[in-house]
């Protein structure tokens, strides 16, 4: 184990050393290089493509930056924080602790997580049963400030109080759900759809005005799709 | 105003590819053309008159054609004249090529040099003559063999000149001979025998394909004058041609020797102007579709496409006109009666395709490519190279030796198969590059012979027993016996029948297989071939959702089973204070589309014989959600939290119900419930209609904003999950297509931007909308369909739209379109707007709400369809090309590292499923930053010293949906959201890709002056990942924005 290790370190060391030759070599080169390394062809692709979407927010920079120069220094900037970075621990790979003895973080933390997640159905129904309580009083303590605010102002606040909330109809007995709130919405719904909507002449004007520009704006999605198209050469079917 | 302007878009579209598929005759272009003549003619002009021509030329040819009598003295060409699609402007991009016809001259024949591939030889000497003095001028690069439609017997030379002209790169011009006038037509009737040696008995046979052939190069001229004539001054006539010849060459089915080719086309469309069926009023497309509908309707091969002399009837309608006393020839005598039928079939889908789609079905028809990978459901590739099989009898008798073996092919799996396939299609190309005529025609079975079959339906493809004749028809039973060899055997049916028949026993997750086995049982049998050049493309892609060997879905049966189980046991609670009124599955695994439904787990039953638990009994068990709704009750809080906590007081009570009752294990979260019965693990969720119509409100008061309640994501998933069900039943291959696009995203590491259900919608799309192919039958091509779908959808512009039970109204598509429109428009506006890149709608989620709000983002989409374009890429090669190895098919699964900003492998043996795991990943590349040894505290398996303890102490011990990736992928991102995206394979990959987030400028200053940037932050990424994290790794250091 410990010779792997060892192997690993020093193969490492190549790599960084490998690596800084190359930092200095043109960036042109590195990215080739990296898309040479792709494990397989079949992705070779998309390195392109990400490639073009890094020169895309290169272009973008450019725009507006203007010059290309501060790129350049960037990236020269960047190079030397990594090789900074790598300076400062070239030495060796970090370790990280298999954690067995610290909970704080990684696989202990989830498994202690998960079997503290259950404590089992007794002990959840009285948190529960405790949470709601709390909820409940809460909730009325809420009110009751609320009312205490409007009443120190002199006013009185005057509720509407449904009374009994009906949950059984009256003749058959059958329980009655949650729908009604549902129905009544479908209701409203209904209602509002029966308004008439072109009764003046003005109304009908600009309906048809907006339909037009509907029309037109379909028309110029359009234009830009078949422009889009054809810089995506659809049209060649080769 | 501008809508004046506005075409209709099919025609823009239309005007659009002929722009980009015309060749533009200009000057240079046209000089090039004719100088390149020139130098031939010269070329041909310095052959000696008279040069003694013998079989020595080509000794190889003639040998093999069988050919006698080949001497002639050489004479000039009495023409040479530029003919074929550049001749009438109807040159398509990118095959650029120009005819030249050459009419060979009558005193190199004799009279009779039609018997006996006389002829054949000749007319390929001559050839052989010109190509050595082509060869030595300076004008001219190379000159190349090829053949005329695939006809090993007819070559042709191709020329390349040595000058090259940018526009039209590898432009070349063949030589074709024509033999106008050279013998006696009454001697070429189709029912003359003109082979000596074809002879059964010492009766001669006719041969009428081998007079075809002759007489298709004596009107040549004729025709292509004719061609000339219809095309001369009509534009869009010329534009349907291209058309045409643009749609025929995207569906490689038909475009191929024994079905169309470019002057085919052309001879059907002058024909369609003999028959007055097209006037000068009409457009390219109409004359298109005119076209398309004469090839539907015309049965061309009952009567045969013959030419007619101006002003005659082209198609007598006297039926069998093949074998008629003609002397004129047959055109489309290459259309065999195999390919004929797919040609209807393919015109069939195109009409429908114009019908169907609102744009006229431009993409469908003239952008789509139906090559044999995506078209089939079955693909075969035999190597009969070196088989001498093939030509024993000869290489060329009436017909050629391949395509007799073409039809002998077609034959026996015709017989074999029955009413399994719709189609067979067998398709052998002999042409290729190096072909060479001197050293003969042994060299053209180099490349392998293609089949491809559409299954008629997949549950006759999948059908166990093939019932064959009774056993009292002695006749036809022997007949049946000799056909099936060992396969065949007696059985009695349970009507009482005895009838031989052939069973093909298979286990119901490899009836797919079954297919296979009889083709290659048929191939072996039959034509003796061997096992290693058959290669069929049916299972090569099953490893990838295989667990342990077997595929996980044989166990779907009994899981769904416990699931009714359960559902009873719910319904008929009576402990609580509402019953329980409807139970639904939500989980993938109950619709067969999860790529692992869970195994019964030993330990998630009641009783547990301990010791007879296995070493590798898992940690884990999967849990599967199931929607409860409870009766009504009008006694339900009303704000959401207090909704939430009394769903979790009723699991809680079913839950100790459950337990009472039944014996059942049960243990809970804050949020979850879990069951165990028969070895699943059942994760209750309750669906409370209120919480519904409270979402509603807060929507109808701010359009805007959308409120996801609990109740409104369970509703929806509901809604999901039994329209796929549904569907599912309608196309048994749906499954399996999903799981393979399932596993392939994750193997990916796209688990996180594209959600099981949009998969399944996407997938779902391929079978509701399929044209402009069939309904896929297989799972491989469904696989690549999907493959393409991803990539080539214009997912910017067009909604993706999966109608499952046909129930979108036309009010529905308008609601759809208008919604897609206000995403454009705000995307527009504002580019920073991401959502919804990817738009799915249905019926129960017409803004696209449900699935791919957030998910995938332009940048995932992005890299998503690269990925995607790449991959069906590679898998169209490998199902077409000959390749055999099950690496290249292992890359479609294996995901290259390289392609991220940094890369964190996990120790696989923390897994929760060490199956599951296809490739351990390994970098060579990239900065080594740190390493992590495993932890200690979870295993995927129960370790011998768990095994000890009660019962009840080893039920606790098993852990409901653990998932150390999650968990891991929820710190990390809970920590870095803003500086890292996480790419990760949640089905049970080893690697996480990282790729850094564009910050803002100040944030990345401070971090600069903090140093060790981005090392540093990889460590503390692999920190949280303590005993799970096995290495990390830097592969491109974030690019700084300033």
């Amino acid at each position: 184990m410990k010779k792997k290790r060892s192997r690993e370190k020093v193969a490492n060391l190549v790599e960084t050393k490998e690596e800084k030759k190359r930092d200095k070599s043109s960036k042109k080169k590195r990215k080739s290089k990296e898309k040479n390394n792709a494990i397989i062809g079949i992705v070779d692709q998309l390195g392109d493509e990400e490639e073009d979407h890094f020169q895309k927010q290169n272009g973008k920079f450019k725009k507006d930056r203007k010059k290309k120069k501060k790129e350049h220094s960037s990236s020269g900037e960047n190079q030397l924080l990594v090789e900074k970075s790598k300076a400062a621990d070239k030495d060796e790979v970090y370790e990280i602790p298999s954690g067995d003895e610290d909970c704080s973080q990684g696989m202990k933390k989830w498994v202690i997580e998960y079997h503290q997640s259950r404590p089992g159905l007794k002990v959840l129904q009285q948190r529960i049963d405790e949470f709601i309580i709390a909820h409940e009083a809460k909730l009325e303590q809420e009110r009751k400030e609320r009312e205490a605010c409007l009443t120190e102002g002199g006013w009185t606040l005057v509720e509407h109080h449904k009374g009994r909330k009906k949950t059984t109809e009256f003749e058959s007995g059958t329980t009655v759900g949650s729908v009604s709130q549902a129905a009544v919405e479908g209701k409203l719904a209904k209602k509002k759809s029966k308004e008439v909507f072109d009764f003046y002449r003005f109304q009908k004007r600009e309906a048809k005005r907006n339909e037009l520009m509907m029309l037109q704006s379909r028309f110029e999605q359009d234009k830009k799709h078949i422009q889009q198209l054809r810089a995506a050469r659809k049209f060649r079917p080769y | 105003m501008e809508t004046e302007t506005y075409v209709d878009s099919m025609e823009f579209k239309v005007q659009e590819l002929l722009k980009e598929v015309r060749l533009e005759y200009s000057s240079p272009l046209t000089k090039f053309v004719d100088d390149t003549v020139s130098a031939i003619k010269s070329a041909i002009d310095k052959i000696p008159e008279d040069l003694q021509v013998t079989a020595d030329w080509a000794p190889g040819f003639v040998r093999d054609i069988g050919a006698d009598k080949v001497e002639f003295k050489f004479k000039k060409p009495k023409s040479v004249e530029i003919g074929g699609s550049y001749s009438i402007g109807c040159v398509v991009k990118p095959d650029v090529n120009v005819d030249l016809l050459l009419r060979l001259p009558k005193e190199c024949f004799h009279e009779k040099d039609y018997l006996n591939h006389r002829y054949h030889a000749k007319r390929c000497l001559y050839l052989c003559v010109i190509k050595k003095y082509l060869k030595s001028s300076s004008s001219i690069q190379k000159v190349e063999w090829s053949t005329l439609q695939n006809e090993a017997r007819k070559p042709v030379l191709v020329v390349y000149p040595a000058a090259k002209l940018a526009e039209v790169p590898g432009l070349f011009i063949r030589i074709i001979p024509s033999a106008t006038s050279l013998f006696n037509l009454s001697k070429l009737n189709l029912k003359r025998n003109n082979i000596r040696a074809l002879n059964t008995g010492g009766v001669p046979q006719p041969t009428p394909k081998y007079n075809c052939s002759i007489l298709e190069d004596m009107f040549l001229e004729e025709n292509s004058k004719f061609v000339k004539k219809s095309f001369s001054g009509w534009k869009e006539l010329g534009e349907a041609l291209i058309l045409l010849k643009v749609w025929a060459r995207l569906r490689s089915s038909i475009y191929v020797h024994d079905c169309l080719n470019g002057f085919l086309i052309s001879i059907i469309v002058s024909y369609l102007v003999a028959e007055d069926k097209v006037n000068h009023d009409m457009k390219a497309t109409g004359i298109f579709r005119a076209t398309l509908k004469l090839i539907a309707t015309h049965p061309l091969w009952k009567h045969g496409l013959y030419f007619p002399l101006a002003g005659q009837n082209a198609f007598t309608e006297e039926g069998n006109e093949r074998h008629n006393s003609s002397t004129r020839v047959n055109l489309a005598f290459r259309i065999t009666c195999v390919a004929y039928p797919q040609l209807q079939d393919e015109v069939a889908l195109t009409l429908r395709c114009v019908e169907k789609f609102r744009d006229g079905g431009f993409e469908e028809i003239f952008a789509t490519k139906i090559d044999n990978a995506a078209k089939y459901d079955y693909c075969i590739r035999l190597n009969l190279k070196g088989n001498n099989e093939v030509y024993a009898l000869g290489f060329c008798l009436d017909d050629e030796c391949w395509r007799v073996y073409e039809q002998d092919v077609h034959c026996l799996l015709n017989q074999g198969l029955s009413d399994r396939a719709k189609f067979i299609r067998v398709i052998w190309r002999n042409t290729h590059s190096e072909f060479n005529v001197e050293n003969g025609l042994s060299g053209l079975d180099s490349e392998p012979l293609f089949v491809g079959i559409s299954v008629s339906s997949v549950e006759k493809a999948f059908r166990v027993v093939d019932i064959g004749p009774n056993a009292e028809k002695k006749d036809e039973a022997l007949l049946f016996r000799k056909f099936w060899g060992e396969k065949s055997e007696l059985r009695r049916f349970q009507d009482g029948k005895i009838a031989e028949s052939t069973v093909w026993e298979s286990e119901q997750w490899t009836r797919h297989l079954i297919l296979k086995r009889i083709i290659e049982f048929l191939l072996r049998h039959h034509l003796s071939l061997l096992k290693k050049d058959i290669v069929q493309i049916v299972d090569q892609l099953d490893f990838s959702v295989l667990h342990g060997g077997k595929d996980p879905v044989s166990y779907s049966g009994r899981l769904l089973g416990t699931f009714e189980e359960l559902s009873k046991r719910l319904r008929s609670i009576e402990d609580i204070p509402l019953r329980v009124s409807s139970v639904q599955p939500l989980d993938s695994a109950f619709r067969f589309t999860s790529v692992f439904p869970p195994e019964p787990h030993p330990l998630a039953n009641k009783k547990v014989d301990v010791a007879r638990l296995q070493n590798f009994t898992p940690f884990s068990v999967q849990s599967l959600e199931v929607m409860i709704q409870l009766e009504g009750s009008g006694n339900w809080p009303m704000d959401d939290v207090s909704i939430e906590k009394t769903k979790l007081v009723f699991l809680l009570k079913i839950a100790e119900s459950l337990q009472n009752n039944w014996g059942m294990t049960c243990t809970a979260t804050e949020e979850d419930v879990d069951v165990f019965m028969d070895g699943y693990a059942f994760r209750l969720r309750i669906l409370h209609e209120r919480g519904l119509s409270l979402v509603n409100r807060e929507i109808g008061r701010d359009q805007t904003k959308w409120v996801s309640s609990d109740d409104k994501k369970l509703f929806i998933r509901g809604q999901h999950a039994s329209m796929i069900n549904g569907l599912q039943f309608c196309y048994p291959i749906f499954g399996p297509v999903v799981r393979l696009a399932k596993r392939w995203l994750a193997s990916h590491l796209f688990s996180a931007c594209l959600a099981e259900e949009a998969v399944e919608l996407l997938v779902a799309y391929l079978f509701l909308k399929p044209l402009p192919f069939n309904v896929p039958c297989s799972r491989i091509t469904g696989f690549l369909r999907f493959l393409r779908l991803l990539a080539e959808h214009d997912w910017a512009f067009s909604p993706l739209v999966v109608d499952i039970n046909g129930d979108l109204s036309q009010n529905d598509e308008k609601e759809i379109e208008d919604n897609f429109m206000q995403i454009r428009k705000a995307y527009e506006e504002n580019t920073q707007n991401r959502s919804k890149a990817m738009f799915l709608a249905t019926a129960y989620d017409k803004a696209s709400e449900a699935w791919t709000r957030c998910s995938p983002n332009p940048l995932e989409l992005k890299r998503l369809v690269a990925y995607a374009r790449s991959s069906a890429n590679l898998l169209t090669k490998l199902i077409l090309q000959n390749q055999t190895d099950s690496l290249g098919w292992e890359c479609l699964f294996r995901t290259p590292l390289s392609l991220y900003d940094a890369v964190i492998l996990l120790h696989g043996d923390r897994l929760p499923y060490l199956k599951r795991l296809l490739f351990t990943s390994e970098l060579d590349q990239g900065k080594h930053v740190a390493h992590g040894n495993a932890s200690n505290a979870f295993h995927p398996f129960l370790l011998p010293a768990d095994m000890k303890g009660s019962l009840e102490q080893l039920k606790t011990k098993l852990m409901v949906n653990f998932d150390p990736l999650r968990c891991f992928v929820g710190d990390v991102e809970k920590e870095f959201s803003n500086r890292l995206k996480l790419w990760y394979d949640s089905l049970g990959g080893d690697a996480i890709g990282l790729t850094w987030e564009q910050s803002k400028k100040r944030e990345r200053k401070e971090e600069e002056l903090g140093g060790k940037y981005p090392v540093d932050l990889l460590r503390n990424v692999g920190e949280l990942g303590k005993g799970f994290v096995r290495d990390v790794y830097l592969i491109k250091a974030p690019k700084l924005t300033n």
